[in-house]
């Protein structure tokens, strides 16, 4: 059984946002305008969280594409209590939409804020609804979504591998935030096999997972930067 | 100073269908109830009706015999197993995994079983009381006086013995207050 | 002070059912107008969406949940009064009893309004029952939000039957003095009460079973509620304490909820005869202990994170202490700890008044301490890029409005309808037996009353 994971080169990262774009793209996540977003309500499932440290002309500045972690330990599974958010046997953490009530509280648990509730029915302005991604459901008023690590794309190969009685190979699947990722910092795999990309970068020395006490047991391994500077 | 209001004619056929007397204080509704014991009237046979409960007269804890607590236990198992089997057979029937929990476990489960056991508890005492209040009394009919509720304790025989009714008259007229009636 | 007696006590406390006046329209129609205007705005949260709410990433929590938590605490009134003074058989509990047990049962139908007030889909709120569905989904019995639902539902199945139980006998007072419709209904109520020793002893019994159910439920109650928020691993919530501070805070704002509601009836229904002032007392020294209880609480909790020193813990920490939410803090404070040590320690100040003004004091309080223990804690979490403010808009003002309306309107319905005070109880404690009362003291002679 697979153990979907991911790693995300720090180094290479240089912040383009590429990712969030073509997480928007491939999900169906619409976009909520100025001035909701000014109030918080905007959705990135993946996001890039920036820093800045010290003062001109000594500034520093990091930053870190974060997404869901589809955490071992996920805090955000135990209180939902419809099961709408649950563990699969791959690893992933899902979202059930049909099954959200929208309480709530597993964006609460999150300790890295990455589920997002939908606020307002979506919409998107004519002729943009003709992009939308059939392989993803559209989200109704009220219930919570997040990044699936494109579930609909693990799956579609999935399906296809077993149609041609093979194996999916190492690569195969692409989210598609790594899919666009103009650096290729972000690599998607099987962290079950110890040969696949994903893996072998997770052994990395300067892999870390982001908030690693806190005990959630994330799926994505973070790669340091080697330099602060810009 | 007794009152004692004319006596009807019973119709034909029909006797006295309950002699009762209303009396002002707690003392005087005890000499009533020794009266009438000494008069041969059983304690089951002996209405009594006041608008609190009179703990602190003797009259008051006849037919104290009660199995509600027993009840309650009962439908505290009964929540209990019923807390217990939810649980259990949904979350082993269906088991997700949602935070790598076990299946099922004690501490988060001991919650719902608890709640459900009170509830059953709570459920089964109140059930018993609504049900037994429309249950018939034993060997007591619908006997009633309004007088009750402004104060008045009610000590009387229903369906008395036609030849008694004359003895019950008497020994209920006897305390201080006594306001003798019959029906 | 007089001491009146049976027929007396009948004609006063039947009195509000019998005869209304024009103000009682009037409060009705006030309260309503709220009530209404709440259920208004929460239509248009249905339709317009949720976003019309300040609820907002990352703080997904605001005034829905402060004023559900807020609520269910203040239902704790009714069992401390009824439940743990009834069991120790304190005298000066009996013409008090009722009006606690109605503030639970109000309370607590409010506040169980609240969660699904703030739900994304509220009319998919039928799913935290467990019932057999096609879908072969049962709720997860492992969430505190399902512990929550089936908690609330024991307490307010218990509270109503706890509150109905000594209802009977005065329905039954009330069926012999009404005529026509208004005999037929409070008949069907009374259960076809007699009076029989046997009736008092089933009901006696009954009360005592539910007494002592009642109280575990209610600490539980509380407990489950605080596993709202200690079962998420956010700063500052993650903490054993949450589930004795909860309770402790509940009976507290329960006491002060009480004193309010006493002194409001002795005013407008003219109650002075039974709600003395030594009620007000007793219940004054209570709200004092549940004051030095809180404090210990707050500090406890606070200087355990204090000494921690953890990074995120203290971000929250301060945002109370200095940061932008440090007004509503000391306000809580002073509101909470110092005035009621102040009005309620000191026995001149402990009159009917200085109760009253201690318990607006700490009900204000409360409500900030709910508001400071959800909204900080989730706008400051782990990663400061997704730190966020959050304002509520006016549907959720609106709403918390409605509800401290809907509650007063409840409380005036219900006191037209049933006696307030129970009137059979009241009339028992006019001559308890010497053996199963220890004699009394002199504080607890109510005039020829001993308790």
């Amino acid at each position: 059984m697979a153990r979907w994971g991911m790693t995300a080169d720090l180094d290479r990262c240089n912040g383009c946002g590429g990712c969030v774009v073509a997480c928007h793209a491939e999900n169906n996540i619409s976009t909520v305008g100025p001035e909701q977003a000014s109030r918080g309500r905007a959705k990135h499932w993946i996001r890039v969280e920036r820093y800045w440290e010290g003062d001109f002309p000594d500034v520093k500045l990091k930053f870190r594409p974060t997404m869901c972690q589809q955490c071992g330990n996920a805090p955000c599974e135990p209180v939902c209590p419809t099961y709408a958010s649950h563990h699969t046997e791959d690893g992933l953490n899902a979202q059930v939409y049909n099954r959200c009530i929208g309480t709530r509280y597993c964006a609460n648990a999150c300790p890295y804020n990455a589920r997002f509730f939908d606020f307002f029915n979506p919409s998107w302005e004519k002729p943009l609804q003709l992009q939308l991604n059939p392989d993803v459901s559209l989200r109704e008023v009220g219930v919570m979504e997040k990044c699936t690590f494109c579930v609909q794309r693990i799956r579609g190969t999935q399906t296809t591998a077993k149609a041609e009685a093979r194996e999916v190979r190492d690569g195969e699947i692409q989210p598609a935030c790594v899919q666009a990722c103009s650096t290729r910092a972000l690599v998607f795999g099987d962290l079950e096999d110890p040969e696949s990309a994903v893996s072998r970068l997770s052994r990395s020395p300067r892999g870390s997972k982001l908030l690693e006490d806190v005990g959630t047991r994330p799926a994505v391994t973070y790669l340091a930067r080697l330099t602060d500077e810009i | 100073m007794t009152l004692r209001e004319p006596q009807g004619h019973p119709e034909q056929g029909r006797g006295v269908k309950a002699v009762y007397g209303l009396y002002p204080t707690g003392s005087s509704a005890q000499q009533a109830v020794n009266r009438l014991r000494a008069a041969g009237v059983a304690d089951q046979e002996i209405t009594i009706m006041s608008a609190q409960p009179m703990e602190d007269f003797e009259f008051g804890h006849i037919d104290k015999a009660t199995c509600m607590w027993w009840i309650a236990c009962g439908g505290g198992l009964v929540g209990m197993s019923l807390g217990f089997f939810l649980s259990w057979l949904t979350e082993t029937s269906w088991p997700m995994n949602v935070g790598g929990l076990p299946t099922w476990a004690w501490w988060p489960n001991i919650i719902i079983i608890f709640e459900l056991t009170m509830l059953g508890a709570i459920v089964a005492t109140v059930g018993t009381l609504v049900v037994t209040a429309f249950l018939p009394g034993r060997g007591q009919g619908r006997l009633y006086d309004p007088e009750v509720t402004e104060g008045q304790i009610l000590v009387g025989v229903e369906n008395p013995v036609d030849s008694r009714v004359a003895d019950f008259q008497k020994a209920l007229e006897a305390p201080t207050g006594a306001r003798v009636k019959t029906l | 002070m007089t001491h009146p007696t049976g027929a007396q006590i009948n004609r006063d406390l039947l009195r509000p059912l019998l005869f209304t006046s024009w103000r009682f329209y009037l409060l009705v129609a006030f309260f309503g107008f709220f009530v209404l205007a709440g259920l208004v705005a929460w239509a248009a949260q249905m339709t317009l969406g949720f976003g019309i709410s300040g609820i907002r990433w990352p703080v997904y929590w605001g005034f829905y949940v402060t004023n559900f938590v807020f609520w269910i605490g203040i239902s704790h009134a009714g069992t401390l009064i009824s439940a743990i003074l009834r069991l120790v058989n304190a005298g000066w509990r009996r013409p008090v009893t009722r009006c606690a047990e109605v503030i639970t049962v109000f309370a607590l139908l409010i506040g169980a309004m609240f969660p699904i007030i703030h739900l994304g889909r509220p009319w998919l709120a039928f799913w935290l029952f467990p019932y057999p569905s096609e879908r072969l989904l049962w709720p997860n019995f492992r969430s505190p939000l399902v512990w929550d639902f089936f908690a609330i539902n024991t307490y307010l199945t218990g509270s109503i039957l706890f509150l109905f139980l000594p209802m009977i006998p005065d329905f039954a007072v009330i069926r012999d003095k009404a005529t026509g419709m208004r005999r037929r209904i409070y008949g069907a109520l009374a259960l076809g009460w007699r009076g029989t020793p046997k009736q008092w002893h089933r009901l006696e019994s009954a009360m005592q079973i539910m007494a002592i159910a009642i109280i575990p439920v209610a600490v539980s109650v509380h407990t489950i509620v605080s596993f709202d928020f200690s079962m998420a691993p956010v700063p500052m919530w993650n903490t054993t304490v949450f589930g004795p501070y909860f309770v402790a805070g509940a009976i507290f704002s329960g006491i002060a909820g009480l004193l309010i509601a006493m002194a409001l009836l002795r005013k407008f229904l003219h109650l002075e005869d039974y709600l003395h002032p030594v009620h007000f007392e007793n219940l004054g020294k209570l709200l004092l202990v549940m004051a030095l209880l809180w404090g210990y609480f707050v500090f406890n909790e606070r200087l355990v994170t204090y000494y921690g020193n953890e990074p995120a813990e203290m971000t929250v920490f301060w945002q109370t202490q200095n940061g932008p939410y440090a007004p509503l803090f000391w306000t809580m404070v002073i509101g909470n700890f110092v005035l009621p040590l102040i009005l309620m320690g000191i026995k001149r100040f402990r009159t009917i008044t200085g109760c009253v003004i201690a318990s607006i004091s700490v009900v204000v309080g409360m409500w900030l301490e709910r508001f400071l223990i959800i909204v900080p804690a989730l706008s400051h979490k782990y990663l400061p890029y997704s730190f966020g403010i959050y304002r509520p808009n006016p549907v959720e003002i609106v709403i918390t409005a409605a509800t401290f309306a809907a509650m007063a309107l409840l409380y005036v319905l219900f006191a037209k309808f049933v006696p307030i005070i129970s009137l059979w109880e009241l009339k028992a404690g006019e001559h308890p037996s010497p053996e199963l009362i220890p004699p009394a003291t002199e504080e607890h002679r109510l005039g020829d009353l001993h308790l």
